[in-house]
Parts: structure tokens; sequence; C-alpha cells
């Protein structure tokens, strides 16, 4: 059965998760309870983790809480954001085809026909988005919105320091929006002073978030059953286990790591052992003996003092560790493992095949390891030192009942996955356009694009790795692409259609090629220390752009063939603007830098619908206008609910109008709000959401299958049998 | 093979509190753990349709681990108080009545749940600040030379449980056994931090409750059969003691990942009795003369020792093994071929003793920091409840070396705290405000469901319709029996509050705890001579009672603070 795709539908569903996730919205939002089937519950006010626990059925409402979640993975933030944005961008477009309606069909075409024809429309218009997307957004957000942003470092030199009091407004309002209204200050103090407990040093920043992102589990103790104001920063690495054996030493005492038995067997995998008489075994038995004290006489004498182990070891292994003064930790898990491995960069121990008297490599030192604690359950407490920038600490987080504990848990991991996108630079690119230039004078052309080239570099004080992301993200690489196969389908117009403009258009080709690979140069001079390892993914990006460049042409006819067909009235208005558009074009590629913040209460918001719709009034093209006011419109829908529950002079509208006043006068924005959030998250929350609302507008029909899903054999493994 | 199966979708409900159903569950709950509460509590009688024991009791850490709850808030509710139970054993019954009280209290108000749980947690640190002060009037630092404070504090434990159905002769015996056993693991010369040893439970059901009693050193039970084996011991002053973590029983170790292939007529079995019967000669050789084992020892192996007069005990379990090897100096031995001679320990005396019908193995070390307490009771669940009974006052005791102080019992602390926050938040408003936005009005709504919340509390543990009144100069609790006249002079029907701490002698300025009563300056900073004075005392643990009022006002405020239950019903 096929039911309809539409925007009605999909609205529906939108209205109706937004009713959930609205309630848990910013420093008002309360808290939902969600029972697993096993008889867990668990609290929670994290969007995409409700989103989740409701188990919804409907395609479309499938379809957006998968976008939500490839979102969180990217970002850890933002799932009711996101829900509420595109539930206002659905309403927009709903208000705008119920209006359009008469003048867009005929009353005498048939339903379905319609349908088909509404689809078409659907699609043109999730063309616009995508040009809105790739051009105008990240045009509004370099040119107009760069200069509102405030940075979290307290300057912009290199090693960039960063500011306690603003990291802490940052995180402040973070969690405002993630744990119970009681706790979040509590939390996001403790998640301040760990962060800085953990980077012992200014440099390194992006090392230690991206370990600790990783690691957050190892790093992290859950307790319930204590008030959560128990919750505290503990320095070292604590194990949720006891030692087998523990054997008291002072002073900094060395470890090894073990991923094997230290006691030989009788047999290995895939061998034999043959026992031919009674004297045989007990000799063998007596050498293993004998073997595994030498070994753990040796470790002695290499003066070590503590042994982890990531299997579980034999009781003589342990009986002579004990009478060896070593201690013993077992059944290490891989995680565990692999986080003391990047602390300390130590390689695990291999059991020596002769009795070696050779000096012992691979050991690390920690400054204790001792015996901890927690409501009288013992774990092992490691003070591992460092080799990397990470300090090691761990967080003990408590709570009445494990579901608040787990609710701390995941929102602090969020965090630092958030930091982590905030210390990365945001690239933008977009195309600018100086119409009244003549295409032939192009010396005229560098000079302003370069012109155009510093503001933003003045802006931002460094551009670093523009390339790199755009390469690796086979996403972004595609909304290039799509960049690109719009400007040259501009180009290559006139070439087709005026014959006489044929000599001015393939200079400006070459000339915006050349201008690239000048701009990232350029770009990369500041930071001279990173071209080495910048250059190769720079060639790269240059060879993958030459690659494309073949097919370009021939997809920017097809691309204007689809226009012609879908727009078969508005040709002459696409010419003519071609014949503008060519005359100069340049490409600019700007970002937004490492640590860019916005005071919290829809500041971002408002602000971008401001730009959006000063630009949609500057803009000729008709669905340039339209697509750039329903995005404008629904940006507010988010401040409407943070600031339902204020009144009078904090209520939505005057915030509204006091905001409009101030960037109309070219006054600052005053925020009444202690907090900040991070500019790269909403930009990304921006894209997503149009992302996922252009996936909703293409599709045009939802086919209901009754049947088991098949299984789907691997073709290319069955030829290889 | 896996097997895909569409997952149904939630249920999904808001605003949970308004509906009528929850509310009905949450009184049905309030009213199970209220009629549980204090020495006059109510028993609950536990048995499950299907099978299994039938559990008498009123204590919270039996009664909701069988008490199964579907709705998931109350799942949050029995969670958080099984969970402050499993840290600090005493204060669940508490911790649950209170936050029954504080969700029941607030929602008649209907504010909104932010000011609430604001205004909730900003009383909440009014009174742990005020309880942590040294102003606290309901706070008695404990004099460890005396250890008057220590029993009263056992003894109100006790007395609180009256699942254990004992008489007041009983509760002396066994309290004074609790103590002695608490003193006898606290090492004698302690260094800057104390490690404190371990009491071990031993279990003599259907014996009379004084023959109860603590022994220094453990006690390993052990048959008839192998006690007529083991005599006669020969008397010395240390005997030499070999702890065995490996199984003595002579089956083959771990033998790897590959294959063994054994040729006929080969007999490992042989080739590890050997092995066996040459680690008995050399324990032999080495003059242990008690050998202990975790698992089996092979009857042979039995035999030969027994020849050499070396007493064999196996089976021991893991449980006691910790003990055994502190106690003993041991090293638990994981080898059967040499031993280390360093691996041996040694205890001051051996002997065996019956007790009830059990024999016993006992061993007795040269310092003690191990004892074992005998707990005898009539019936299977009165044992049980006195057992958890006596682990919740050893572990209020260790609580308390590390916090030294104790709180007044007996509903004295509820309403004083409660006549302290009345005062507070009349008096000085502004400094609890602050500038969180909320008005003095609601303040006064708050704490006046918070104090109320309190009072209720200290009001249920009057199980007997008696009438609860409240003084105004302490703050403190006093109840008078059912059916007293209701015009008479108070003096001469109440004789001592709540706590004992205060006669009735004094003039006190009664008042009914449930009239509205003008808020007075209750009190604050306890005269020294009057908890010297004063004999009997109702005593409360303080880190189990502050930790039990933390998680009770935090797990009400995440309880008003839903807004949806989605429920997973896969």
């Amino acid at each position: 059965m096929a039911a309809a795709g539409s925007v009605r539908a999909a609205l529906q569903v939108a209205e109706v998760l937004e009713t959930v996730v609205s309630c848990c919205l910013g420093p008002e939002g309360r808290q939902v309870l969600c029972t697993k089937p096993t008889g867990e519950v668990l609290l929670s006010r994290d969007g995409g983790r409700l989103l989740k626990a409701l188990h919804l059925e409907h395609p479309i409402a499938r379809m957006m809480v998968a976008c939500v979640s490839s979102h969180l993975r990217k970002t850890g933030d933002g799932a009711k954001t996101f829900i509420i944005f595109l539930c206002h961008l659905l309403r927009e477009l709903h208000a705008i085809t119920d209006k359009e309606k008469d003048s867009f069909f005929s009353e005498n075409i048939q339903t379905h026909g319609r349908h088909w024809k509404k689809c078409c429309q659907w699609k043109f218009i999730s063309q616009a988005l995508l040009t809105f997307q790739t051009q105008i957004l990240d045009y509004v957000m370099d040119r107009y919105l760069g200069r509102h942003f405030l940075s979290i470092f307290s300057s912009s030199t290199k090693e960039r320091p960063l500011c306690r009091s603003s990291l802490e407004m940052l995180l402040g309002a973070y969690f405002c929006g993630r744990v119970g209204r009681n706790n979040h200050n509590f939390v996001s103090q403790l998640m301040c002073d760990y962060f800085f407990k953990c980077t012992a040093c200014e440099s390194g920043l992006e090392e230690v978030l991206e370990l600790v992102d990783d690691c957050f589990v190892e790093l992290k103790v859950g307790v319930t059953g204590l008030p959560v104001s128990d919750s505290r920063i503990i320095a070292g690495l604590v194990l949720p286990r006891d030692f087998s054996v523990y054997c008291p030493a002072d002073g900094d005492i060395r470890i090894v790591i073990v991923i094997e038995t230290i006691q030989p067997l009788f047999s290995t995998f895939g061998s034999e052992f043959i026992l031919n008489s009674e004297a045989q075994f007990q000799t063998s038995q007596f050498w293993i003996t004998e073997r595994t004290k030498a070994i753990m006489k040796y470790l002695q004498k290499q003066n070590v003092k503590l042994l982890l182990s990531t299997v579980k070891q034999p009781d003589l292994v342990i009986y002579c560790a004990g009478l060896n003064g070593i201690s013993v930790v077992e059944c290490l898990s891989s995680e565990e493992l692999s986080l003391i491995q990047r602390v300390t960069g130590l390689a695990p121990f291999v059991v020596p095949q002769a009795s070696s008297q050779y000096e012992l490599s691979n050991t690390a030192m920690v400054k204790f390891c001792k015996p901890f604690i927690l409501r009288s359950k013992r774990y092992v407490h490691l003070g591992l030192i460092s080799t990397c920038s990470f300090t090691p600490h761990c967080i003990v987080l408590c709570g009445p009942v494990q579901g608040l504990v787990e609710q701390h848990e995941v929102a602090l991991h969020g965090a630092f996955k958030m930091l982590r996108q905030l210390f990365k630079d945001l690239d933008l690119n977009y195309v600018t356009q100086a119409s009244d230039q003549n295409c032939t004078s192009s010396p005229l052309i560098y000079k302003n694009s370069r012109e155009s080239n510093d503001l933003p570099e003045i802006v931002n004080g460094s551009i670093q790795r523009p390339y790199q992301d755009t390469v690796v993200k086979n996403k972004d690489e595609l909304a290039k692409t799509q960049t690109y196969l719009k400007a040259y389908s501009n180009l290559v117009v006139p070439s087709v259609e005026l014959e006489t403009n044929i000599l001015c258009s393939t200079p400006t080709v070459t000339l915006t090629d050349t201008y690239q690979t000048d701009a990232t140069l350029r770009c990369f001079s500041p930071g001279k220390a990173r071209i080495m390892d910048d250059h190769e993914p720079f060639i790269e990006s240059n060879s993958a752009n030459s690659t494309t460049e073949n097919t370009r042409r021939e997809i920017s006819y097809e691309n204007l063939q689809v226009t012609k067909n879908a727009r078969k009235g508005s040709i002459l208005p696409v010419r003519h603007k071609s014949l503008e558009m060519c005359t100069s074009q340049s490409y600019c590629f700007s970002s937004v830098p490492a640590g860019c913040v916005l005071p919290v209460g829809g500041n971002f918001e408002i602000l971008l619908h401001y730009y959006l719709l000063s630009y949609a009034k500057k803009c000729q093209q008709s669905e340039e206008t339209m697509v750039s006011m329903i995005i404008a419109n629904a940006l507010l829908g988010v401040p409407k609910i943070l600031y339902k529950s204020k009144k009078g002079n904090y209520s939505f509208p005057q915030i509204y109008i006091r905001a409009l006043h101030a960037l109309q006068t070219n006054q600052p924005l005053i925020s009444n709000q202690t907090g900040l959030e991070s500019v790269a998250g909403k930009y990304q929350l921006l894209t997503s959401v149009l992302q996922c609302l252009r996936n909703i507008l293409t599709i045009d029909s939802v086919i209901n299958i009754k049947r088991q899903p098949q299984e789907i054999y691997d073709q290319d493994s069955e030829e290889e049998l | 093979m896996s097997r895909l199966e569409a997952k149904k979708p939630s249920f999904c409900r808001s605003e949970p509190l308004t509906s009528e159903r929850v509310r009905a569950t949450l009184s049905v709950l309030k009213g199970i753990v209220t009629s549980c509460y204090g020495p006059a509590g109510r028993l609950k009688q536990l048995h499950n349709g299907l099978g299994g024991s039938v559990c008498t009791t009123s204590q919270s850490a039996a009664l909701l681990a069988n008490l199964p709850v579907t709705h998931p808030i109350l799942k949050i509710l029995t969670t958080s108080v099984q969970n402050h139970v499993s840290c600090f054993s005493d204060g669940g019954l508490f911790t649950a009545i209170l936050c029954c009280n504080l969700v029941e209290n607030v929602q008649r108000i209907g504010l909104t749940p932010t000011t609430v749980i604001k205004l909730n947690k900003q009383l909440l640190n009014l009174c742990t600040s005020y309880l942590k002060s040294e102003a606290c009037g309901c706070r008695i630092p404990v004099n460890f030379s005396s250890t008057q404070i220590l029993l009263c504090l056992v003894r109100s434990i006790l007395t609180s449980k009256p699942a254990c159905m004992l008489t007041t002769k009983e509760v002396d015996h066994i309290s004074t056994l609790i103590l002695r056993a608490f003193l006898l693991i606290i090492p004698e010369n302690a260094q800057d931090h104390i490690i404190l040893g371990k009491s071990i439970i031993v279990p003599l059901k259907h014996q009379r409750v004084i023959d109860s009693t603590v022994l220094p050193g453990i006690l390993i039970e052990i048959s008839e059969v192998q006690l007529m084996k083991i005599l006669p011991i020969k008397k010395s002053d240390s005997f030499k003691v070999a702890l065995f973590c490996v199984s003595l029983s002579g089956d083959l170790s771990d033998t790897g990942e590959g294959d063994v292939v054994v040729s006929y007529g080969v007999s490992l079995e042989n080739a590890v009795l050997d092995q066996l019967l040459n680690l008995g000669r050399q324990l032999a050789s080495d003059h242990v003369d008690l050998v202990l084992c975790q698992k089996v020892i092979h009857p042979s192996l039995k035999q030969l020792l027994r020849t050499h007069h070396v007493i064999a005990v196996d089976r021991v379990g893991v449980a006691v093994m910790e003990p055994l090897s502190k106690v003993t100096g041991t090293r638990p031995i994981g080898s059967l071929d040499s031993i280390s001679p360093s691996s041996y320990g040694s205890v001051k005396e051996l002997c065996t003793a019956k007790f009830g019908f059990k024999h016993f193995f006992h061993l007795i070390p040269n310092e003690t920091t191990v004892c074992s307490l005998l707990l005898c009771n009539r019936n299977d669940t009165a044992w049980d409840e006195l057992k958890l009974t006596c682990q919740t006052a050893l572990h209020a005791l260790q609580l308390t070396i590390k916090e030294p102080c104790v709180l007044l019992g007996g509903g004295c602390t509820e309403t004083h705290l409660a006549a302290y926050i009345r005062h507070k938040t009349r008096s000085e408003p502004e400094g609890i405000l602050r500038d969180d936005g909320c008005t003095q009005t609601e303040l006064q709504l708050i704490a006046e469901a918070f104090c109320s919340a309190l009072e209720s509390l200290a009001g249920s543990l009057e199980h007997d319709g008696g009438e609860i009144l409240t003084d105004g100069k302490y703050g403190h609790f006093w109840s008078v029996q059912a059916d007293s006249p209701s015009v008479v002079n108070w003096p001469d029907l109440l004789s001592r509050c709540g706590c004992g701490l205060y006669s009735s002698q004094e003039e006190l300025s009664w008042s009914f705890l449930r009239s509205a009563r003008l808020p007075f300056v209750p009190q604050t900073c306890l005269p020294c001579e009057a908890t010297d004075s004063a004999g009997n005392l109702t005593l409360d643990c303080f880190t189990a009672k502050l930790s039990g009022l933390q998680v009770a006002v935090e797990t009400a405020n995440l309880i008003l603070d839903l807004s949806y239950v989605i429920e997973d019903k896969n």
C-alpha cells in the first residue's frame, strides 16, 4: 500500500514529537521517565534518547529519528532543537502551499495528477533549500553574523588560552538543558573542574578532549544511593574491581601489562601434547611451576610491583606474585587496556621465551596503586603518570538512583563531544558575486576577491585546514560539488545560448581555479608550521577538483535541463541572470574559528533571522527570497518556546523587538542570560535540519510492506567461495 | 540465528502525577511504609503465592526487596530508598515516608515544579547546614571514653525493629553483644588511619536469644563425624597454619586450548595423587599443625595428614578466606609443588566448641581484629530480621566512628528541624531566596509543606491513636496516650520527650503538632550536662539520617519534575 508522503503528514508527525520534546527544552524543561523492557527506569532530558525510547512506528517519524541520531553522533547536542526547528519549517512550508494552492494548480486536474505535480513542486523547493544551504547560509554566517561572535579563548594568539569563566558559562548553559534543575550548576562546575584538572598544560586541548570522549565510560565511576552532591573528582584512574593480590608499596611503582596467562600451559590452540608416562606428566608440571616462578622472580628483580592482566591468571601466578611482593589486577577490559595504553604509552609485556637476563623494556611508572573503597565496594586506584597531555582523573558520579547517575553520565559525555566540536574550525565556503564587473577586467576581479577574502581573515584571525575536512567528509564533498554544479551551470549557460559570450566564460573558469589555489596557499601561510601536515590533503583536494571538472560540463547541461523542465516559464530571467553572473565569480573559503560562541536564549536564531530577512529583501530571485523567508521565520520557533513562561519585559515579543531595534541601530545586543553556546553546533544543527527536510520533501510516497524483512545475501562473498 | 521482530511502540503519558491512579498507588505505598515505622510499627507478612518462605518484617530493606512495584514512579522511589539502605543500612523507612509526604504535600499546593524544586533545594540546604553546624540543637557529639551513647544508639536501632521479637532483657543482652563485637574489630595499635576488622555473624537458629554470644577469632562449622576424627588437639601455645586456595582433590588443572593425548596405561590421576601425597609429606616435615582448604581435600591426603597428626579442614568456602588469611597471617597457597615457608601463618589457640547442636572449630588468633557473633533467635524469620538489625547496628557504629556525632531520635529531630525552618523562613526569607526569582509567599507555602512533611513523619511514630504534642521551647516530640482527658495538666500526662532528653517537669507550653502554632526560636546548642545526665536516650545515626534526608528531598524533586513517562512495552 502506498500512502502519499506529504508535508502535511510530516508536519503532523513533527508536531507530536514537538510536544514531547518541547517540555524538556531549555532551563525550564522537565524530566521524562523512561522504562526499559528489562524493568530499569531511566530519567532523561536528552532529546535523542527520548526519541529512541518512543519506538516510533510511523515511517516518516522513524526517518526523522534517524536524522536526529546521525546528527547527535556528530555533535552530541541539539536533538530537541532539531525537532522544534524542523516542525516550524514544515509549518511554514505548509502555510505557503496552502496559500499558493490556487495559483499553482488549475482546478480540473485530477487528484492523482495533482499529487505528482505537488511532488515536483516539493522537489523544486528542496532544490532551493540546497542552494540556500550551500550558498546563502555560509555567506550570511560569514559576512553578517561573524561580527557578533564571541570567543571562548581569552586571546586569539596561537596558544589560545582558555577563559575559565566563559567555559563555565558555556557548560552552565549546556547542562541547563540536560540535567535536572537542581543539579545543573553542580554538574557543570564538576565538569569544569574536571576539564581543567585533566588539561594540565594549555596545549593539546583537542587531544585531551578526543581521549576523554573516546574513553569516557572508563573515566567515570557511578555510585548509587548517595546524594548527588557527593560526586567528586579523583586524581588517577579507578578500575571497578579489586586486587587479586595486594602488596602495599611506597614511592613510584613500576607496572607491566600482560595479555596472556603467565603460567605456561600444556598445549596451545591447534597443537597436541602427547603424554607417554606418568613421570613425563610430573616433570612437565614441575617444569611449568618452576617456569612460572622464574618469570615472577624475574619481574620482581626488575622491580615490577604491579601486574595488570587482561585475562584471569591461574592460582599459581597469583600465589607467586604474592610471594614476590607484586600486586595483581586481573580481567581488565579491552577498553580499560586501551585507555591505560593511550595514557602511558605502555606496550604489553611479552613473556620471554628463554630465561632472560636483559632489562625489561615495556614498563611504566605509577605514582601510587591502592585499594579504594566507595560505598563498601572495592576499587583499584592507580596514579598513572601520563605521557600525553591528558592528566588522568576520574569522576565519581553519585545519585540516589541509577537513572539519575546515568543521566549525568550521558550529559557529561555529550558535553565533551560538544567541546570537541567547538574547538574545531568550521568551514564556510560560498560564491560571491560582483554583478557590475566586466568579465574582461580580470585583474580587477582578482583584487576584489582578495579583498573579500581578507575580510574573514581579519575577523577570524586564523584559518586552518580549510580543505582537510571537506575532503574527508563525503557529505561536505557532495555539498561542495553541488556548489560547483550550480556555479558552473550558470557559467555554461551563456556559452550555449549566446555564442558571443564564450570568450569571457572560459577565462573565468580558469581564473577561479587559479584563484582557488592561490587563496588556499595564502590561507596556510600564516600558520607555517601547519603546512607540512596540511600539504597532502591539499593536493588531494586539488586532484578531486580536477577530476570533477571533466564531468562538470555534462552535469551542468543536465542540470540546466532539469531547471528548464521545472520552470518553463522562467527561462528568460535565468538567462538574464546568468549573463550578469558570468561577469565575476569568486569562491570564498572562510571558517568560523574554533571556540566561537554566542550568548544563549535564542541569540543565534534571532540574529540569523534578522540577517536572512534583510538578505531576502535585497535578493532578486523569488525562490531564494522565499526560502530565506521560510527559514528566517522558522528560526524564531526556538526562542518562542524558550521564553514561553516568561512574562512582562522578558516575554518573547519584547525581547524580539529590542533585539531588532539594536540591530537596526547597530548597537550591541544586550542579553539578560548568562550562558554561552557554540556557534558551530548551531550551524551544524541548521544544516542537519535542512538536510532532513530535503529528505522528507523528496519522498513522494511511502510503500508499506507487510512481510518479514528478507535477509540480504552478500553476493561478493559467494562468488569468492 | 537471530530473530527479527518489530518493536512495539512505547506507551507515553504526560503529567503522570496528576493521574488519580498514580496518587492512589503512592498513597498505598505510603500507608505501607508509614505503618511499619518506629518501635510501635506494625509488622508486614510477605508471602509469595508461588512459593518461597514467608517473611515477617517491618524493615525497609526486607520489605522493599520483596515488594514488587510496577509503576515507574514507585519504582524510582523504592529503588532510591533501596540504594540508600544498601549504602547506610539505616533510615530506609525515614527516607521513603519523607519522600511520599513531600510529593503529596507539594502537589496539594499547585505551584509550578520549577519553583517547588528550587525552594525544596534551598530548604534542604538550610537543613543540612544546620545539622552540620555546631549550633545544632538536635545533635550530640559522641564521647568515645564512655560507651553510654553508643549503647543508646544500638539499643534505639534494636527497639525500632519490632519484628525481631525481643524482650527488654534480650535487647539489653544483644546490644551489649553488638557493642562488644564492634569493639573487638578495632585494632589495638591504631596508626594514622584505622582499618577495621570484620565481625562474622554465625547463624544459630531455634535457640534462646540469651544464648547469643561473641567470640574473638573465627568459628568454622564442622560436622560431628569430622569432629571425631580431629580429636584430640595437642597442647601448644602456637599452631602453624597452612591455607590453600587451590583444590587439593586431585583433579587435573587446566591443560590449555590444545589437545592432550594420553597413552594407554598412563594414569594421570595417580600422577596427581603422588604429587598431593608429596605435598602432604612436605607439610608434615614443615611441622604444620593445621591445613585449611577453600575447596576439597582428597581423602588419601587427609589420611596421610592425620597419620602425621596434622588437622585438615576442607570446604571452608570463599567467604571466610579473607578473614582467615587476615587472622592467621597466612598467604593463600596456590601451588601444589614447593611451598614457601613464608606462606605459613599461626594461631594462638585451637579448640572445638559446641553451641546448640552445632559443632565448631574455633581459631583464636594472636591479635584479634576478627570476631564471630553467634546469633540465636527462636525461628527463621525472626532470626533473619535480627541478623539484618545487627548488621544495621554494626554499620551505624562504623559510620559513627567516621562522623563522631549522633542525632536525637524518637521524632525529636524532625519536629525540632521543622520548628527551625519555620522560624528561619519567617525571620530571614531574603537569605534563603537570594535571587532565585521566587516570591516570599511561595517560600512560605513550600516551607509549610516541607515542615508538615517532617512533622507528619514524626507523627507516624504513633500508631495507637495517641496525640502528638510539641513544646514551645525545644521543639521536641511528645506523645500522649489515646483516650486521655482533653483538658488536663500536660506535665502529669507526659513523662519524657521522644528522645528522652527532657522531662515534663519544666513548663514548656505544649501544643498539638497538628494545630496551627506561632513560629518560635527553638533552643539551639545542646547543653553538655543535659546529654551526660540523661540515662536512656533514643538516638539515630547521624550520617545515615542526613543522607536519608538529602536522598528523600532529591527523589521527591525528581518525581515532581517528571513531565512524561515513556514505557517500553517490549
